[in-house]
């Protein structure tokens, strides 16, 4: 019973460390800089979708700008400041982590921290034994 | 004469709702007036009135009554009996009536559900006064802002230009419609979607009544959620369903390879959705252990709120989205009522809150309250998230004159651990015990899935996925399923055991004792099922963008595409132009697929519709971008196991439609039944 018992946990162990390996190795796929920024830039003349998902012809004309920067090495922070350049600040969906979209990161976080702070103090006062 | 009889149903329902109003009032006041008896002519009315309404519409357009400004505008003669059908819900007048109507079959359940008792229900008049205002506001619409009756009294020589509210003015119908929205007419799911997602939005407004009902009563416990929990389950099922109907549409008809885009029409069903989620869980913790009573009124009007939200979304024209398929004078007046009903209940309940408030009692949050609180808090910041993000560019837009875009990158940061977490707390959840959960306890029974998890993820990792989503989602969904099949077949064993019945009939008597506990897990091993899906098909995705011309051959994801030809086809309301392509598989002639481009009359942008090769390991999806004599542009995707994610979504809408029918009447106050605690 106990030597199962001890079989069991090494194989436990076993499996988790091939597990927690494939995780920290990662993605054997490089990034996709091209798909991450056409889902990052909005399409101008669509509804709101961004340039990777719309069939237009101005979405794909942006999406080959795209691809000819990242193949040219240029940054990301350089394409996003090309296109914002060309069509405004809100032709980027990723709202950065500042100025007047800083809000829309903190109060989904400030709903976290309110929200447990509310859980743990509606705990009852714990018993004595 | 149909937009006469037409816009009379409305009027008779408009005026029974508003009798409704008193007869709910005077209930509300005192018992004594409060029996079924007194609501019957008045609900009789409301249903009778919408049903005669929304058959004069559907009567109109069948009988292609261009005369009617709404039917010459949304179908024509040439559209097919299915989307004509449809037409009726196809745009907002006719979607507002069709509202009115689930409405009103809902006000006709209430009242059954009253007349089955013999004393007075004070709790069950004041819910119907409720949703009298709620049918009267929508009425009160239909004879005014989003009326689907007017006559034309402007022709255009295809669809109307102008009409007029007033039946009695002359009319003058156009020689032909101009046929719903071609988006629409695509795909017989875009016929099925409406009115799935309106059974799920208005369904929620039962359990809102029943809530303001209990406030104005100053009724505590949990009477109100007991008796509203088969339309919250219908509600909330019909809504999954409605969502993943929604999905696979916007899949199969737009053609960009995806389902969900973050799009703020999505979100506006998806919302609340999360709400009314939240709440099924957190009235279980009511009902179990009388915690969150307050709470459960916030979630109830929280979720009412947001289907109001969402109607406003998505009919006002407010944002851009590609599924506003109509825009009208209707927002200003759906925005005001959202304010009327946010501060009327959320007044209501500030008054009374104290009141009906039931005193802290989780002992530990290692319990199954704790992971059921963990649950609502999860669910409610996920709702933040989708909120904030679909209103506040409006917000700044409105305010600051400036835009900003918030998108998928933002959404899926926050959503994909979210997502995440609300896995294991299911996986968890289940096998805690109430009240205080051992560490011991809770290993014992998670430590077979856990195992199971990790020997899939290893399996994974040896096959070369190492993608870290791809892996967490394997692991937390197998932890899911695992465990729910550990828990049935524990529970089925002792019953097997103790009875002498075979394993099989022992598994068929557990679930069936115990129909509202087991129909919960099959909605959970539904989700599991699609987060099994969504971590298949968006990690492991090949896209790619090719160009052909005829005879050509291009090798996407071990699929040999080649282009045989383009050909045209002309039908009576649409013309077709698509490229035949061969699909081959180690040189076997799979399939051939016709990815096209349809052609609307009166519409000048052609839609494309694409085709899409459905396997079992996965869907072969053609999307053509353009065609022409020196070839074809084809966008190609591969995405494996998206099927699950259908079948999930089905799964788990179909679980809770399964747990209400088949659970035991809530009647009689039955013993709790044991099966319901696993094994706590």
């Amino acid at each position: 019973m106990r030597a199962r018992k001890v079989i069991a946990a090494i194989v436990t162990v076993c499996l988790a460390a091939i597990v927690v390996v494939g995780l920290v190795l990662g993605d054997a796929r490089p990034e996709d800089r091209v798909a991450s920024l056409g889902a990052a830039i909005k399409c101008p003349v669509c509804q709101g979708e961004a340039i990777i998902d719309s069939p237009s012809e101005t979405a794909a004309a942006m999406m080959d700008v795209v691809r000819e920067k990242v193949a040219a090495g240029e940054t990301d922070q350089q394409i996003i400041a090309y296109f914002q350049a060309r069509f405004g600040e809100g032709i980027l969906l990723d709202p950065p982590l500042a100025g007047s979209t800083l809000l829309v990161w903190l109060l989904p976080i400030l709903a976290l921290v309110g929200g447990s702070q509310m859980i743990l103090s509606r705990r009852r006062k714990p018993v004595r034994r | 004469m149909t937009a006469v009889i037409g816009m009379l149903a409305v009027l008779i329902t408009a005026i029974a709702a508003a009798v409704l109003i008193g007869r709910g009032y005077q209930g509300l006041r005192a018992g004594a007036k409060a029996a079924a008896s007194r609501f019957r002519l008045p609900v009789l009315g409301v249903l009778g009135g919408a049903t005669l309404g929304m058959a004069a519409l559907e009567f109109g357009i069948l009988r292609d009554d261009f005369s009617i400004e709404y039917i010459a505008n949304n179908s024509a003669s040439v559209t097919p009996l299915l989307f004509k059908v449809a037409a009726g819900w196809a745009s907002l007048e006719g979607s507002i009536l069709l509202w009115g109507l689930v409405l009103a079959v809902f006000i006709y359940t209430v009242y059954r559900q009253m007349a089955k008792s013999t004393t007075p229900d004070q709790l069950g008049a004041g819910a119907l006064a409720v949703l009298g205002v709620i049918a009267l506001f929508f009425f009160g619409m239909m004879l005014t802002v989003a009326n689907p009756f007017r006559v034309c009294i402007e022709p255009a020589s295809i669809g109307c230009i102008q009409g007029s509210n007033f039946p009695w003015v002359s009319s003058y119908a156009p020689l032909q419609g101009s046929g719903p929205n071609p988006l629409l007419q695509n795909h017989f799911l875009m016929a099925a979607h409406p009115p799935l997602l309106y059974i799920g939005y208005v369904g929620m407004s039962v359990p809102f009544a029943f809530a303001m009902s209990a406030l104005m009563l100053t009724m505590s416990g949990a009477g109100w959620l007991k008796r509203t929990r088969s339309w919250t389950l219908v509600a909330w099922g019909f809504l999954t369903v409605g969502i993943i109907a929604g999905g696979l549409w916007s899949y199969e008809v737009l053609g960009w390879g995806g389902y969900w885009a973050w799009d703020p029409v999505e979100n506006a069903s998806f919302m609340p959705w999360l709400i009314a989620t939240a709440f099924l869980h957190s009235s279980i913790v009511q009902e179990r252990r009388g915690m969150l009573q307050s709470w459960n009124f916030v979630l109830v009007i929280t979720a009412f709120a947001l289907t109001i939200l969402g109607t406003f979304l998505t009919r006002s024209g407010v944002v851009a989205s590609v599924h506003s398929f109509s825009q009208s004078a209707v927002g200003p007046v759906l925005l005001w009522f959202l304010m009327v009903v946010l501060i009327a209940s959320f007044g209501l309940f500030a008054a009374r809150a104290q009141a009906v408030a039931s005193s802290p009692r989780l002992d530990s949050v290692a319990s199954r309250e704790g992971v059921f609180l963990l649950n609502n808090l999860l669910l409610a910041v996920f709702t933040v998230v989708v909120l904030v993000g679909t209103l506040y560019p409006m917000f700044i837009e409105a305010f600051t004159g400036s835009q900003v875009g918030v998108g998928r990158p933002f959404y899926d940061r926050m959503a994909i651990p979210l997502s995440y977490g609300l896995l294991l707390a299911m996986g968890v959840g289940p096998l805690t015990p109430w009240r205080l959960a051992r560490g011991s306890i809770v290993w014992e029974r998670i430590k077979t899935p856990v195992r199971v998890a990790l020997a899939g993820g290893a399996v994974a990792v040896v096959l070369n996925y190492r993608n870290p989503f791809l892996l967490l989602g394997i692991l937390a969904a197998t932890f899911v399923v695992v465990a729910i099949l550990r828990s049935l077949y524990v529970s089925a064993k002792a019953v097997s055991d103790r009875k002498r019945v075979s394993l099989p009939a022992a598994v068929s008597r557990v679930v069936r004792t115990d129909a509202g506990y087991w129909g919960g897990q099959l909605s959970h091993l539904g989700v599991a099922v699609i987060a099994f899906g969504i971590a298949f098909s968006a990690n492991l995705a090949v896209e790619a963008t090719v160009h052909l011309t005829p005879g050509d051959t291009a090798t996407v994801a071990g699929y040999d595409i080649k282009y045989v030809n383009q050909f045209t086809r002309e039908e009576p309301h649409r013309a077709e132009r698509g490229a035949e392509i061969e699909v081959r598989r180690n040189l076997q002639l799979v399939s051939i697929q016709e990815p096209r481009l349809n052609q609307f009359p009166g519409v000048r942008e052609s839609v494309a519709k694409p085709a899409v090769y459905e396997t079992l390991r996965g869907d072969l999806y053609l999307s053509l971008k353009s065609i022409g004599p020196d070839g074809v542009t084809l966008g190609v995707w591969w995405f494996p196991f998206i099927w699950m994610v259908w079948a999930g979504g089905f799964l788990t809408g179909a679980a809770a439609l399964w747990s209400r029918f088949a659970r035991r009447p809530a009647r009689a106050e039955e013993p709790v039944a044991v099966g319901s605690d696993g094994e706590s």
